[in-house]
């Protein structure tokens, strides 16, 4: 994959400064990737009950194919959360974990629940918030190592190979969007042992799978830095390594009140573009400058 | 980091089709597999369910390997239930007393011979007790003689053979009658009880099969009463049908299940439950719902005491908990007041009269009925018709109707007041408005707790929109002891509007795929079977206690209460037993239940389960060692619902035609055993394989479904039954080749002893076995979703164009078996009463009313396991109340404080020396009814892997992370005449998780939390805030 390589050229950069206890701060945003991206897949052979009336998830995902036609640096990836639909579920939040197997604490997509007025006049506002993958990302300058920075395509990654941990990325986020891998796992309370009448073993085989943030095959516990992705900080990728396949982000396709919406904002025929050209459309804490690709419905 | 671009949850052969029971809505599952891991779940692409047009069926899985459906929270966290540390492998023996913690395990081959055989089980233990086994109830084993047996029995009952006679004629057999004195009790099978907690179609077809054909027991239950059954019984009565059988007519009860058409409708009430939490179920609703309420087309109201989830974005409802019923006769006064009903629907007498009308349904809000009986007035009495007929007065005269005449339309008079032919005659319209007026408005909104002006507004609301207007209800309004009356009196409001089948109206959804018949009549491919007989042992379905031996014995009250008009009426399964009302039994099969836990007051069960006296065998069968299984003999492994088979259909929220598959996805973690030379894993399947042979129970081995057809394994069951839905006309392709290897391919994983594709094949004969394919490739079998509406736009399409009843016969000439008073056929105002009548009243201190309610991500008793969803999410549950209150009590968010009420002191015994407190902290909210409390479903555990157990002397210690929050079902009340069960709804037998005044008792001040994490979540809730400050 390009942005594996992106990553590699990146880091053999930054590597000797590292090492000689330099620190990288302000560095470049954008990555050097080579132009072209994925190998231009074809639109999926979709057939449907009814060309007049589908589900908003297929013409997301044809969208999102008609991108991936385009070299990487064409497209926009953006989202769209409309939050008169969403029903706080939180479908996203633990769709997101069960995918990108996040341990304790580390959380890319909650769902803020809030109570608005006095009884009987109140309300319940849900607020679904993933990284706003913002065009001038205040977590990539403050990192010491370079260890994060902005795709061409938008996306602002992190190489847990290169993080070191120090945290200054977490504190820089205005949007708490940042989390900390301390490596906890899902069962550490629970009992241990071998298998035999209970599945103390078996039990837990998942918390041992490895998960595929960016397009690369991540076993926790290895990696440059030792134990990666655990010690490093963690956000939502906008489920990356699911787009470059040609598949929607998690958050996307599960959400059952089809309240989250992606695409590319380049593109003027997606429905992203569509959505945000409209007057309900917002962006949190807008004041700051950090042009979040991340709009809300309201 | 390695494996560059590697995605393998995209690859077909990495996914296999399932179906979710983390809630009893069973959505249609996408299950993928990573390295024969269940890794990922999400929604079936090819089911309406998480689709919605979902792909077309022709889509070969291949295609639609890249699209994924939507799934709950719930459903994603699947992959946590499956692989749970606590999971059962092996057969557990308790190794000390009942509820001892103590356990040692043993072979499936040796449990099996010990609960066959029974004997001093526990002598190692030093119990030298004689317990009962399989062989002591399985007695009555001669098919023609049960079934002689049944026919007789049924004419004792019917006054037509004596019990004398019966004796005479059975002599040499009597030995197998529980009681020779009351032969309608039944035979000693009758004394194996099946309970479940949770169970679907498939496996409760399988369990019957063994519980009814094979052993001969009348007594398999499932657990509906401490789910919605007020709600099921009430739509069975309202769409029971009038039929014929051998020149006999009775009322045949009809669908339980009815809901609004959300695409189609302008304005839905969600009366006591969501679209978007719980019901049936958020996946295949919210989508329809916000779509439609974001476009501008529908309006929703949610009556619910708390601002639910599913209320935030509508116009939400704070009816006073159990003030649901006289809001719904208060709604039901104003529109018959103010005329807003739809006259012409109503006075549509049979199906002619619809038709010429415009309509498919129509209803008996016109025959006459006799206010002293109850009775409908038959044709006959007038000699104006035959017996299967009944009565209207059509412009003032009466006029014979008989309700599926399709030839001549009868419409009648709606509001009748009269004599014909001397007897005194109502319609039932007329019954109905004159029991509705019995209250003024200010009464049902008193007793709602809502101005008269709501009541009002809403019932101007639902009739300002045609047929474009229904409402949904489940849970929340029928919890109650007059739970029926409120169910009808809801689904009353539907009627009155005359809305059914119409689009955006109440529709009965597309119906499921028959898989019990087509090429394998299941329910007559049974050798041998026993025909079951007798009276069940919590007296439900078991006809009037006043054609009981019983009753000639003992007379009014009943000794404990009889449910001639429900089922599955779970909560009084074990205290029966315990009375040994009507009689003793011997041996308890507890399947995948927690009534302990989860039935109202159930604590009170704990002391009946552990004394072998009332309850001598007690086995069951789980995932996990539960609240209730922890105090069996034995306790089984299970598979949970990704390693094996049964099937749903859709609520009727899907309105084209469907069933859902479920089928093994996931190795089984269970120990893979021997059963008669077949190798499976320990589940319920394999257990009544292993039972049944072992007894010779007819209808199990070599041709025990027929000659050739042998019953050995699970899959020779179930995959008969995907063979009928596969070849239901219009049959489904054959899979082509490549979607056989893919077949294979995804199974690569699991073991022979699950995926054998020789024995699969065999178990439907090779000429259907590639449309079996193509439904097992694609989860079930679905409509597509354009089929939903009829051509004319006006109607659904699956509609149910029959009778639906104002009235219901058979309630109206019921009576109460304890009071001997008559119930109604009409909803009527009560107020929560014990079984001997009483009004329950309670002392002043006791002030808050206390309501439950369930969170999406939390199911019933299994989601404490859910680590990534109920867990993170919430790691523990709150005792809810309003600021006001917060206020008056002096408490504050995050106080501790213990839930008491009249019944209940606040802490209960689970284990010697061992107690659970029921005490939360204090969420204090402006979004619920001052004077009530609301603590949701689903924490609470004491067992379910949060505590210690002992397993072969060494100690498996407990994660206290599943065993946080509370469980209020200890403080809901107890029945003052049974005093060993909770409240009960005597027609539908419904427990009242409603209706408890509780108060609170401050047990600890609240803790601070860290200050810095919380100054991070304020700074993010207050900018969240500032984006709908902007709207």
């Amino acid at each position: 994959m390009a942005n594996h390589e992106d990553r590699r050229d990146f880091l053999e950069k930054v590597a000797s400064a590292v090492f000689a206890g330099m620190v990288l701060g302000g560095a470049k945003v954008e990555a050097q990737a080579p132009a072209g991206g994925v190998e231009p897949t074809p639109p999926p052979p979709f057939k449907i009950s009814s060309e007049a009336q589908e589900d908003v998830l297929l013409r997301m995902q044809r969208d999102l194919q008609r991108a991936l036609t385009k070299p990487i640096e064409e497209r926009r990836w953006g989202m769209v959360i409309d939050t008169r639909k969403c029903v706080g579920c939180h479908a996203c939040t633990v769709g997101c974990v069960m995918e990108n197997k996040l341990p304790p604490g580390v959380v890319y997509r909650p769902v803020i629940d809030m109570e608005v007025g006095e009884y009987p006049n109140v309300d319940r506002k849900f607020l679904p918030r993933p990284c706003m993958q913002c065009d001038k990302p205040p977590c990539v300058p403050v990192c010491p190592v370079g260890a994060t920075w902005k795709r061409k395509d938008g996306i602002v990654e992190i190489d847990y190979d290169a993080c070191i941990g120090c945290r200054y990325c977490i504190t820089a986020c205005p949007y708490s969007a940042r989390t900390f891998d301390f490596g906890e796992n899902w069962t550490d309370a629970a009992a241990a042992g071998k298998d035999g009448p209970l599945a103390l073993e078996t039990g837990r085989i998942y918390e041992e799978l490895p998960n595929f943030e960016y397009g690369e095959t991540w076993e926790r516990g290895e990696g440059i830095i030792p134990q990666s992705p655990v010690g490093n900080a963690r956000k939502c990728t906008f489920c990356i390594h699911r787009v470059e396949k040609g598949v929607l982000p998690m958050c996307v396709t599960t959400c059952i009140g089809r309240a989250t919406f992606f695409g590319d904002f380049n593109d003027p025929e997606s429905l992203v573009s569509e959505l945000i050209a409209r007057n309900n459309a917002v962006r949190l804490k807008e004041e700051l400058g950090t042009e979040p690709k991340v709009y809300y419905l309201v | 980091a390695q494996g560059e671009g590697a995605y393998p949850l995209v690859e077909p052969e990495n996914i296999i089709y399932g179906l979710c029971l983390q809630c009893h809505t069973e959505c249609t599952l996408k299950i993928k597999l990573q390295d024969g891991v269940v890794s990922k779940i999400d929604g079936n692409p090819f089911s309406p369910g998480n689709m919605q047009p979902q792909l077309d069926y022709a889509t070969s899985p291949q295609q639609a390997a890249k699209v994924d459906g939507s799934i709950c929270p719930k459903g994603q966290a699947g992959v946590q239930t499956q692989y749970d540390p606590y999971r059962i492998r092996k057969v557990l023996k308790r190794a000390g007393p009942r509820g001892s913690g103590k356990w040692k395990a043993i072979s499936f081959d040796q449990a099996i011979d010990e609960i066959v055989n029974g004997g001093k089980l526990f002598a190692d233990i030093g119990d030298d007790r004689v317990y009962p086994g399989f062989k002591d109830v399985f007695k009555l084993k001669d098919a023609r003689l049960a079934k002689e047996m049944a026919a007789d029995v049924a004419a004792i009952r019917a006054g037509r053979m004596t019990v004398q006679e019966f004796k005479q004629k059975h002599s040499a057999h009597l030995d197998l009658l529980i009681d020779p004195d009351h032969p309608d009790l039944g035979p000693k099978n009758n004394q194996f009880v099946f309970m479940a907690g949770r169970i679907e179609h498939g496996r409760k077809e399988y369990a019957k099969r063994f519980t009814f054909g094979g052993l001969g027991s009348i007594n398999w239950y499932a657990h509906t009463t401490i789910c919605e059954q007020a709600h099921h019984i009430a739509y069975k009565y309202a769409t029971a049908q009038w039929v014929e059988k051998l020149g006999k007519y009775s009322w045949k009860k009809g669908k339980d299940h009815m809901k609004p058409d959300f695409e189609g409708a302008e304005f839905v009430i969600f009366w006591g439950t969501g679209f978007a939490e719980a019901n049936f179920g958020p996946p295949p609703m919210t989508p329809q719902v916000t779509q439609a309420a974001t476009d501008g087309k529908l309006k929703y109201a949610v009556i619910d005491p708390r601002l639910s989830k599913s209320a935030a974005h509508g116009w939400w409802i704070p009816v006073k908990p159990g003030g649901d019923l006289a809001l719904a006769l208060g709604m039901i006064r104003w529109i018959i007041e103010n005329r807003r009903y739809d006259a012409a629907f109503l006075r549509n007498a049979n199906k002619a009269a619809a038709n010429a009308g415009g309509e498919k349904s129509w209803s008996n809000a016109t025959w006459l009925v006799n206010p002293e009986t109850g009775r409908f007035i038959r044709a006959s009495e007038l000699g104006l018709g035959g017996e299967g007929e009944f009565v209207v007065l059509a412009s003032g005269r009466p006029v014979a109707v008989d309700p599926y005449d399709s030839e001549q339309p009868v419409t009648g008079d709606l509001e009748v007041d009269t004599e014909v032919g001397g007897l005194p005659a109502k319609s039932a319209f007329q019954v109905l408005k004159e029991e509705v007026f019995k209250h003024d408005l200010d009464f049902y909104a008193r007793e709602a707790g809502l101005e008269k002006k709501t009541i009002v507004d809403l019932a101007r609301e639902f009739t300002s929109h045609g047929k474009r207007a229904a409402i949904d209800f489940y849970r929340g309004p029928i919890k109650f002891t007059y739970g029926y009356y409120a169910a009808q009196a809801i689904i009353h409001l539907n009627l009155l509007i005359g809305n059914i089948d119409h689009k955006g109206g109440l529709v009965t959804g597309g119906g499921k795929y028959n898989a019990m018949g087509g090429v394998f009549d299941l329910k007559k491919m049974h050798t041998g079977a026993l025909t079951p007989f007798g009276v069940k042992s919590n007296r439900e379905a078991s006809g009037p206690y006043e054609t009981s031996t019983l009753f000639k014995r003992d007379g009014y009250p009943a000794k404990r209460p009889w449910f001639p008009f429900t089922d599955d009426v779970y909560q009084e399964i074990i205290p029966s037993a315990a009375s040994g009302y009507p009689y003793p039994i011997k041996i308890l099969w507890l399947h995948k239940g927690t009534p302990v836990l989860a039935t109202p007051a159930g604590h009170l069960q704990i002391d009946m389960l552990k004394d072998p006296d009332k309850v001598p065998l007690y086995i069951a069968d789980d995932i996990v060692i539960g609240e209730t299984s922890m105090y069996a003999d034995y306790v089984f492994p299970d598979l949970t619902y990704l390693e094996r088979w049964a099937f749903e259909g859709f609520s009727p929220a899907i309105k084209v035609k469907n069933w859902k598959l479920r089928q093994p996805a996931a190795a089984p973690v269970p120990e893979i055993v021997e059963v008669d030379g077949e190798a499976m894993p320990i589940s319920m399947e394999s257990m009544m394989l292993a039972i049944a042979k072992k007894l010779r129970a007819p209808g199990y081995g070599k041709d025990g479904f027929a000659t050739s057809w042998d019953f050995n394994r699970p899959e020779d069951y179930y995959l008969k039954m995907v063979a009928n839905v596969a070849m239901q006309d219009p049959p489904v392709p054959a899979a082509p080749d490549a979607e056989v290897e893919l077949l294979r391919k995804a199974r690569r994983h699991l073991p022979k002893a699950v995926f054998d594709e020789g024995k699969w094949r065999k178990a439907v004969g090779g000429g259907v076995w590639r449309q079996v394919v193509t439904v097992l490739n694609r989860g079930g079998r679905f409509e597509a979703w354009d089929k939903a509406y009829a051509p004319d736009g006006e109607f659904v399409a699956h509609t149910w164009s029959k009778l639906m009843n104002l009235y219901a016969e058979p309630i109206g000439t019921g009576v109460h078996s304890v009071t001997a008073k008559r119930l109604s056929g009409v909803p009527r105002f009560e107020r929560m009463t014990g079984f001997d009548g009483t009004v329950i009243e309670f002392p002043s201190e006791y002030d808050l009313k206390l309501f439950t309610y369930k969170e999406i991500y939390g199911g019933q008793s299994r989601t404490s396991s859910n680590y990534a969803a109920q867990q993170a999410i919430q790691p523990e549950n709150f005792v809810h109340i309003s600021a006001k209150d917060a206020e008056r009590l002096g408490l504050r968010d995050g106080d501790v404080v213990q839930v008491r009420s009249p019944d209940f002191e606040g802490t209960f015994e689970v284990a010697p020396g061992r107690s659970e407190r029921v005490e939360g902290k204090v969420r204090v909210s402006q979004g619920i009814r001052p004077g009530s409390v609301a603590i949701s479903w689903h924490y609470g555990h004491w067992a379910y892997g949060s505590s210690d157990v002992e397993i072969d002397g060494t100690t498996v210690a407990g994660d206290p992370t599943r065993g946080r929050g509370l469980v209020p079902n200890p403080a809901m009340a107890v029945d003052p005449y049974l005093k060993d069960v909770c409240l009960t709804d005597p027609i539908a037998g419904d427990s009242a998780y409603g209706g408890t005044y509780v108060k609170l008792v401050k047990v600890a001040g609240a803790v601070a939390e860290g200050a810095k994490q919380n100054a991070r979540a304020a700074a993010m809730e207050e900018a969240a805030r500032a984006v709908f400050r902007n709207s």
